[in-house]
């Protein structure tokens, strides 16, 4: 258990590490993507939601702290994109699948390596989407290239989240887990 | 009936659930504390209360060197991966370099080959146009044989051009050798250095007369030998030698080389002089076939003089002077006697003025076949005939003083 919580916890300070370092160096036509809620995607899917607010919330209040672009936008919008995510597409638990069952639902949910990147892109939806409104309402005219630089972040981030999730979701024990299922 | 459950299974039991207590307290404890961080935050963000903004400043202040070295590690990283990547460009920019220099390499050898070319050419249009009476025809080397003791090669010309047996080769304005076993479309020419080869020559100052040979089957140099020489004179080294255009059809007068070394009369068993061959047998590429025939008209000329024979007494006999060095006697060659001056005829016009009429001196030459050097021989750079560094010509000899001491 407390393995588990250390391997969150040292994944929590990567991803912030990640995202205020790489990110940058690998950006493309200047869209860095964003590391740390595809690693909390990566997270959200293989340990439950309990984990992704704890991390999302870590890596929002060190953003917050360390690199304070905009007041309290870091610190309330990574846990609220990763728990957006977190609701649809965490693991269901077997109760909810039953229930899901008994009331004639197909009871049984999409492959997890599939859920990833998805959860991913949900998340990085909202975060570009409160992002542009921030910026519209500062006054800035919205046109095709913010909408194109949105949009690129967010297939890009998906993408890292999607070659991401192999090996963390090796390296937290997941595969271990189904094999022993 | 009451089951009871094992007490292994029991502990278990109690373990697990004490593991899922300590979880969810240690979750919990850990979630309170965050939103604790994230409160004071924002309660110092909104108060301005720098008590509150205390928690954040021991995070930051552990975090920051965490993030300096790991910045550190991923801008070595960075690096590392910029060198290679630069390194991969200069290599590929090496590359490309390595072979702009070798086009260009191959382009300026092109170029040198061009200009050499070109300056064959111009050569031998210089040499061509000095001796068009020779119908003089440019042929290509297109096959060599030289061994230890022949020298011989193949041109490109053959009778179909209108070579024949015999013909004086040229390059360079100087003779290479002459044409043998002729066919239809190639020739082969015997070179002088070959021992095989036996050509009439003289000495250009002396007009001694002799016959050349090579010594290549001899000796191994690429070097003539000339026999006999009138046992009178001694050639000096430095002195041409050229064709005498006897024998073949060799027109006169083409330089095939120059007296080397004159011991003939200092060693009795040597009879003959040695002669530098002036043309380059290593570097032949293109020559000239000389396609010239004797008139004959002037073979007619002497033929049929028989009818007018006259009888020209000889010169009264003159004590030629001799000179003794060592235990050898020289006898030196009569000097030529000058062209006496034409004498000038006093003609007295209607006028009653005097007019002097000086007849114009003889010219030998416009009515000779002798091969004519091109103009452009003389410079050092260009083909003709310069003496070779080891065949200097000797000074003029004083004059010999041959008054009779008194005793």
């Amino acid at each position: 258990m407390l393995g588990k919580l250390l391997k969150v916890s040292i994944l929590t300070l990567l991803s912030y590490l990640l995202q205020v370092t790489v990110a940058p160096l690998i950006a493309i036509g200047g869209v860095a993507p964003n590391i740390a809620l595809a690693l909390v995607a990566v997270i959200t899917v293989c340990m439950g939601r309990k984990y992704t607010f704890m991390m999302s919330l870590s890596i929002g209040y060190l953003l917050e702290i360390m690199l304070p672009a905009l007041d309290y936008i870091n610190l309330i919008l990574y846990p609220v994109c990763a728990m957006l995510g977190a609701l649809v597409f965490s693991d269901k638990s077997e109760r909810k699948l039953e229930e899901e069952r008994a009331q004639g639902k197909r009871g049984r949910q999409w492959n997890a390596h599939l859920r990833t990147p998805m959860c991913a892109a949900l998340s990085m939806l909202v975060f570009e989407g409160v992002n542009m409104m921030y910026t519209y309402l500062s006054g800035v005219t919205m046109d095709a290239a913010h909408w194109g630089r949105a949009i690129f972040d967010v297939v890009y981030s998906t993408l890292i989240c999607a070659v991401l999730q192999f090996p963390i979701r090796w390296w937290m024990g997941t595969y271990k887990l189904r094999k022993a299922r | 009936m009451k089951l009871k459950v094992p007490k292994t299974e029991r502990k278990r039991s109690s373990d697990s659930r004490l593991k899922r207590i300590v979880k969810g307290a240690l979750i919990t404890l850990l979630v309170i504390v965050l939103l604790g961080l994230a409160g004071t935050h924002l309660l110092a963000l909104i108060t301005g209360n720098a008590l509150l903004a205390e928690p954040e400043n021991q995070v930051s202040r552990v975090v920051t060197p965490i993030q300096t070295g790991f910045s550190s590690v991923v801008d070595w990283v960075v690096d590392y991966l910029y060198k290679l990547k630069l390194r991969s460009r200069i290599e590929l920019e090496y590359n490309n370099l390595k072979q702009e220099n070798e086009q260009l390499i191959y382009d300026a050898m092109l170029v040198e080959e061009l200009q050499h070319k070109l300056s064959v050419y111009e050569n031998l249009y210089d040499e061509i146009s000095a001796n068009e009476s020779m119908n003089p025809l440019v042929a290509t080397v297109i096959g060599r044989e030289s061994g230890n003791y022949f020298s011989v090669f193949t041109i490109n010309k053959g009778l179909n051009d209108g070579v024949e047996d015999y013909m004086a080769v040229t390059m360079d304005g100087a003779l290479v050798g002459y044409t043998y076993n002729v066919t239809a479309t190639k020739a082969t020419v015997r070179t002088i250095i070959d021992s095989e080869a036996s050509i009439a020559g003289l000495i250009s100052s002396s007009r001694d007369q002799g016959t050349i040979r090579g010594t290549l089957g001899v000796d191994g140099t690429a070097l003539c030998r000339m026999y006999y020489l009138p046992e009178d004179n001694l050639p000096r080294p430095g002195d041409l030698v050229v064709t005498s255009g006897v024998g073949m059809s060799f027109p006169k007068g083409i330089p095939i080389g120059t007296v080397r070394e004159s011991t003939r009369g200092m060693e009795s068993n040597k009879q003959f002089v040695v002669v530098e061959p002036q043309a380059d047998f290593q570097h032949i590429e293109y020559v000239i076939v000389l396609r010239y025939q004797p008139e004959a008209e002037a073979v007619e000329e002497r033929s049929s003089s028989n009818d007018s024979l006259a009888i020209t007494p000889l010169d009264p006999a003159q004590p030629v002077p001799t000179i003794q060095i060592g235990n050898d006697f020289f006898q030196l060659a009569p000097t030529p006697e000058p062209t006496p001056e034409p004498t000038p005829v006093v003609t007295i016009g209607a006028d009653g003025v005097e007019i002097v009429i000086t007849p114009a001196p003889t010219d030998d030459t416009s009515i000779s076949y002798e091969y004519q050097i091109p103009s452009g021989a003389a410079t050092d750079n260009s083909y003709g005939f310069t003496l070779p560094p080891t065949a200097t010509p000797s000074p003029t000899p004083p004059p010999l003083d041959l008054s009779v001491e008194e005793d």
